[in-house]
């Protein structure tokens, strides 16, 4: 039971970081990326193949490349840098025309390309096989049994989430995050007070990649193996769910976002099964899924956590005492 | 050898050309009216491909029958998508992106809603490929000539429909300025709900074509060949059928000529390095600009 | 026929842009002498909203020239156009709906740190304090349009004319050197309208704006506008002060008597 909710608590961080970093995407700054799975798959593959031995290209291992056997902090970096790269590839193509459909068409397509060229060019990640055998971080200077070492890899996956809420709540609460908010609502109105709001989409769009693939690292070196079977169209809208359902716009809402979606309803639908289809619970999860985005919007749009108000105390405000501000409210 | 290698490349070109006209002018048509991308488009050539299913192997019918009953349905699906789903969002004026949201995850819905029924597994239709026919160059199965003159027939009726038909008429100017459409009493409505009429119609022709073509098939049918169709439809300019014929053919002919010389597993990287092209360097499409930004 | 003038805030020459092989707007060009309210009048379809969104770098040009306070801005992204002091509005109030008033008007200043994801995350200290002063200056415009009251409801809740008070008083917070105001009085109930016209002229006065006003109402023209720019089927019908205007043959048939 206990390894049981301690591998819960690790999906529930991998689910936060990578509803943090869609949520800057879509929540703040209004782009459509439905293939943020695939984000997470390149940092996965990435980081695993920056931290695993070099192939022996054809034995046990299969094919791929790297193998530098890169420490932790190092991989997942590895792994957030390859998600960026390709983020500013899709971004490039997609993100200079205003129209936000573009983007998308970019991104549902780019997700079937590269998932079938990582399927097909068995040197690069091994194919269809995958990668196995992806070290844990640090585990072989503590040599810890696969249950005794979920309490370190905890620590490791809290400390990473932590890093990451830094983060995007520094980035949401600042000018920064204002003009994200601001080309969300009307990209034309910001770019007429002065924003470039193609620089400002890109960097949004390429800081999300690179948080997709941070959470993509952390999950391959929890796992150990990646294949593309692992990162289907449902991975991204599961997300995208928990986003939604969680409070686009707010960051501790994809906390609760994270909680209900992937964790809960994934879990609780996990052991039921129909004996006679045993495939059917997932197509009927997908229908949930997708049913789940469309009323999201329809009926709790703002989400269970909306987006939070900024207000701004007067008394920081210098010059301005009080009982004058006062006056003037009475007055307007 | 080698040329008859590019014939026969051309041939199948030909093929994947028709398919992909009345996928992409189906999701085209309605983008110009409703003015977003229906990105469920997918699941409309599934659901056609399917219920043609339903008809030629279960109820025993013609294969052809079967597509034009699967077309029809099709486009009563697509028509309560737009009633059921689509147009709550609108009477809201939700933002185009909420719009995008909704029909992904119809997307996702639908995909999932034909895998409960049908199950994962490969399904197949019952029909001969009739006999094989030399017509110049080309090779073709008796069932290949159908598909090819399905499509001309439809891009045909598609034409004389724009062109010289009221509702035709009413789609282009909604499609050109929808303000001025809606000013000059077009019953803007009515057409919006012919045109996803049609888009379904269109794309369950489609769905059922493509079913032929690859032989078999399963529930992520359409959605795995929808950014080919997005290929074909952004080559044209994005929302103008003819551009999407244009498209469509340019993409059949570059997908299956460059399947003679590589891996065809990669065939849909060449539509793919096209899509990116056009976005990169000519996003308006091919076609000379008709004076929208 | 233009009066001389000796300094230009804006000077557009022979300017052209066609949709499509429309011309909508086919060598047009005028000046804005700095410290006036300029206006730009002319009958629906005159190309007057093709020239707003050339000079604000909205669509690219055919060919011409925009010089603006001495630069030459033709073809410059809009970012940069507002960047430089030339900060346009919109037809219809264009409120960031999620936005507070507060937030609203802060965004509209270009020269705050942390503008950038790397400033936002390491110089924390100094976004507060440029925000603080920032506030003072957002402060006193929001009392100036009466607005101060609602300065931390989401801009979405508005009225109708506060958003239009709204529009103007965040452009403001650009620092703008000439407003570009695209019919502001359009669809306005006469008082807001007088409202907006007194902050014009107050503005113009007290801070040196110069003003190119795209206006419908010629007796708003009349009692605004030192400087009028008449166009018509994308040129330029004549240039010149209301009055003089009236007497021209040619904008009296095109325009005044329709």
């Amino acid at each position: 039971m206990l390894h049981y909710l301690l591998t819960l608590a690790i999906f529930f961080a991998f689910f936060a970081v990578e509803a943090w970093g869609l949520n800057l995407q879509f929540g703040l700054t209004g782009i459509l990326d439905f293939t943020y799975i695939t984000f997470v798959a390149i940092g996965a593959y990435f980081a695993g193949v920056a931290a695993m031995t070099p192939s022996t290209n054809g034995g046990m291992g299969g094919s791929y490349i790297f193998g530098w056997q890169l420490p932790f902090p190092l991989s997942p970096v590895i792994g957030g840098i390859a998600a960026a790269m390709l983020g500013v590839v899709v971004g490039i193509i997609g993100l200079r025309r205003l129209r936000s459909d573009y983007l998308a068409i970019v991104t549902v397509s780019v997700g079937q390309i590269v998932w079938m060229v990582i399927g097909n060019a068995t040197p690069l990640f091994n194919g269809w096989d995958g990668i196995v055998g992806v070290p844990q971080p640090y585990n072989s200077v503590m040599n810890l049994s696969t249950n005794n070492y979920e309490w370190p890899f905890l620590g490791i996956s809290v400390i990473v989430a932590a890093i990451i809420f830094w983060l995007v709540r520094s980035l949401t609460e600042s000018p920064y995050g204002r003009i994200l908010r601001a080309i969300r609502e009307d990209e034309n109105v910001a770019a007429a007070l002065g924003k470039n709001v193609f620089r400002y989409r890109m960097s949004a769009f390429v800081i999300g990649a690179f948080i997709a693939g941070i959470s993509g690292a952390l999950q391959i070196e929890y796992i150990g193996a990646w294949n593309p079977s692992g990162w289907t169209t449902l991975e991204t809208f599961i997300v995208w769910a928990a986003m939604l359902v969680g409070g686009r716009g707010n960051n501790r809402g994809m906390l609760l976002g994270a909680f209900l979606v992937p964790v809960l309803f994934t879990e609780a639908t996990r052991w039921i099964t129909i004996p006679a289809h045993p495939l059917l619970m997932e197509a009927i999860r997908g229908m949930a899924i997708g049913l789940l985005m469309v009323l999201a919007v329809r009926f709790r749009p703002q989400g269970v956590i909306p987006e939070r108000k900024r207000v701004f105390p007067l008394t920081t405000i210098p010059g301005l005492k009080e009982d004058v501000a006062n006056g003037h409210t009475a007055q307007g | 050898m080698t040329l008859s290698l590019i014939w026969m490349g051309i041939g199948f070109g030909l093929i994947t050309a028709s398919v992909l006209a009345l996928g992409a002018v189906g999701l085209t048509l309605q983008f110009g009216v409703t003015n977003f991308v229906n990105f469920a488009y997918g699941e409309f050539l599934t659901i056609g491909a399917y219920l043609a299913f339903v008809f030629n192997k279960g109820l025993n019918m013609n294969i052809w029958l079967s597509m034009l009953i699967a077309g029809v349905l099709t486009a009563v699906v697509a028509y309560l998508f737009n009633v059921w789903v689509i147009q709550p969002f609108i009477k809201r004026k939700s933002q185009m992106i909420i719009l995008l949201v909704v029909t992904i995850g119809m997307d996702l819905f639908l995909m999932n809603f034909v895998q409960a029924i049908f199950g994962p597994e490969f399904k197949q239709y019952q029909d001969p490929a009739g006999s094989i026919l030399h017509i110049g160059p080309f090779l073709f199965t008796l069932q290949q000539i159908i598909i090819i003159l399905i499509a001309a027939a439809a891009m045909v009726s598609l034409h004389v429909l724009l062109k010289y038909t009221k509702l035709g008429k009413a789609m282009r100017a909604l499609s050109d300025n929808a303000e001025l459409a809606l000013i000059s009493g077009i019953p803007t409505m009515r057409v919006t709900n012919y045109a996803w009429l049609l888009s379904g119609f269109l794309g369950g022709l489609a769905g059922v074509v493509l079913a032929i073509n690859v032989n078999n098939f399963t529930p992520a049918l359409g959605s795995e060949f929808l950014f080919v169709i997005f290929a074909a439809v952004i080559m044209g300019g994005i929302g103008r059928p003819y551009g999407a014929m244009l498209g469509a053919l340019v993409i059949g002919l570059a997908m299956e000529v460059s399947a003679t010389f590589m891996d065809s597993a990669y065939k849909t990287v060449v539509a793919f390095g096209i899509l990116v092209i056009m976005l990169l360097f000519r996003p308006q499409g091919i076609l000379p600009s008709r004076g929208r930004v | 026929m233009a009066i001389p003038l000796r300094d230009n805030m804006l000077v557009v020459k022979d300017l052209r842009k066609s949709f499509g092989g429309v011309k909508a707007v086919d060598g047009v060009s005028f000046d804005v002498p700095r410290g006036t309210i300029t206006g730009l009048i002319g009958p629906n379809g005159a190309g007057k909203s093709t020239v707003v969104n050339s000079l604000s770098g909205f669509h690219g040009v055919d060919g011409g020239s925009v010089m603006f306070d001495g630069t030459d801005i033709t073809n410059w992204p809009s970012h940069k156009v507002a960047q430089r002091g030339l900060i346009r509005t919109f037809q219809l109030a264009r409120e960031l709906r999620s936005l507070t008033v507060f937030e609203n008007m802060l965004l509209a200043s270009n020269d705050q740190p942390g503008q950038t994801s790397w400033q936002a995350l390491f110089l924390r200290k100094k976004i507060r304090d440029s925000e603080r002063d920032l506030l003072g200056k957002a402060v006193d415009l929001l009392k100036r349009f009466n607005l101060f009251h609602v300065r931390d409801e989401y801009a979405g809740n508005l009225s109708g004319g506060q958003k239009k008070l709204l529009d103007l008083a965040r452009a403001l917070m650009a620092d703008p050197r000439l407003m570009l105001l695209d019919e502001p009085m359009a669809g306005v109930n006469p008082t807001l309208a007088g409202q907006l016209q007194e902050h014009i002229r107050d503005l113009k006065d007290e801070k040196g704006i110069t003003f190119l006003l795209i206006e419908h109402n010629l007796r708003i023209v009349e009692s605004l506008c030192n400087h009028v720019v008449v166009m018509a089927e994308g040129t330029i019908l004549a240039e010149g002060n209301m009055s003089a205007l009236r007497e021209n043959e040619n904008v009296v048939r095109a325009y005044l008597g329709g």
